[in-house]
């Protein structure tokens, strides 16, 4: 039995206020997700790029720490090397002063150039021209001198001086 | 009076409240502190990327400091590093003596960063003048020779005899600090024109 002369309509429940309603909401949603996730990619990225920044930082710590120790190595090096050359040209000049010392009459058989002293053997005409021409340029240059002479046959004196220049001269004689 | 509402409509405009709500709590409670997280993170990137180039450039300028202090020094670091060679010694240098000869002495005491040997040198000469040049050259040589006290000068007839010792300064290995620091220097120049 029928009521009514129209068909029915068939019923669904996406009307088309629900379909505005649905659209809305979804583009709504749509952005903020996508929102959400780009920001939680670029907060990653950026996380990421502070930890590759920290790393390089430390190795370049490392490396300026190492560099500097090279360079204060090299330095050091330089030093002891300068020190050195300087030590062999003074040991020049003072080994050149030495033999300028000497006279012509005065003739020298052993030297010995020591750290804190200088002993000088040889024989000399008479004990003036030793104490005029040898002994009294040492005194100048040496806190103490001390010299002993031995007659030789053909009556030329030969002389052993010890010269050193600091107070502890007797320690010097008994070490040498 | 009635008031007409279709239930479709209720349940669409509580369904609208829902979503309504979550947006703003999903806003406030999710996305806004993440968009601060995000925007202080990027303040600290910036903070560091400025710091990293202050440490580039303090890198940069120690760079160029090691390089030109190496440069400097460089006689002096081949000197330290070269190995003595004892016959070479003696064939470069005979030519101030009529006779040099050496004899390695064993020190009595490790040195902290250089091993010394100690040479015996027993030498002729007709004149000071060859020992004089022997020094000088000392200076220039392919080893940091440094002559010791005492030396002996023994008269022979016409002709004197020397005596002294040489140390001779040799980079110790355990403290080799500079090759270290090349192999990080290199490591440092590869990564720096990879990136």
């Amino acid at each position: 039995m029928k009521y009514s002369y129209i068909e029915p309509r068939k019923k669904s429940p996406l009307t088309p206020e629900a379909i505005l309603v649905l659209t809305f909401f979804g583009i709504a949603f749509f952005l903020i997700f996508s929102t959400y996730g780009f920001l939680l990619f670029k907060e990653y990225r950026t996380a990421d790029e502070i930890r590759t920044i920290y790393a390089k930082k430390s190795e370049l710590k490392n490396s300026i720490n190492e560099m500097k120790a090279a360079i204060a190595f090299i330095e050091k090096e330089a030093n002891l090397a300068n020190k050195i050359y300087t030590t062999n040209s003074v040991l020049k000049d003072s080994i050149a002063n030495l033999f300028d010392l000497v006279p012509d009459r005065i003739t020298l058989s052993k030297a010995v150039i020591l750290k804190n002293g200088l002993i000088l053997y040889g024989i000399t005409p008479n004990k003036e021209i030793y104490s005029y021409m040898l002994e009294a340029p040492l005194r100048s240059i040496f806190s103490k001198t001390h010299t002993s002479f031995y007659q030789l046959d053909n009556g030329w004196l030969r002389f052993v001086s010890t010269n050193y220049l600091e107070s502890d001269f007797e320690d010097f004689i008994h070490e040498n | 009076m009635k008031i007409s509402f279709p239930r479709h409509l209720l349940y669409l405009t509580l369904f609208s409240i829902f979503m309504i709500v979550f947006a703003i709590w999903f806003a406030t409670e999710k996305l806004i502190p993440l968009g601060r997280e995000y925007k202080k993170e990027r303040l600290t990137l910036k903070k560091e990327k400025i710091d990293l180039q202050r440490y580039q450039d303090f890198y940069d300028n120690t760079l160029s400091i090691y390089n030109q202090t190496k440069r400097k020094n460089r006689n002096i670091i081949e000197a330290f590093e070269t190995p003595f060679d004892a016959q070479k010694f003696q064939k470069k240098y005979t030519k101030y003596f009529i006779e040099l000869h050496l004899s390695k002495v064993v020190p009595d005491k490790k040195e902290k960063w250089y091993e010394i040997y100690e040479v015996n040198t027993t030498s002729k000469l007709k004149s000071p003048s060859g020992f004089y040049r022997f020094l000088d050259s000392l200076n220039k040589s392919d080893w940091i020779v440094g002559v010791t006290f005492p030396i002996r000068f023994v008269r022979e007839g016409e002709l004197i005899h020397s005596s002294f010792r040489m140390h001779i300064y040799k980079k110790n290995d355990e403290k080799n600090t500079t090759k270290s620091s090349e192999s990080m220097q290199h490591k440092a120049l590869k990564e720096n024109s990879s990136s």
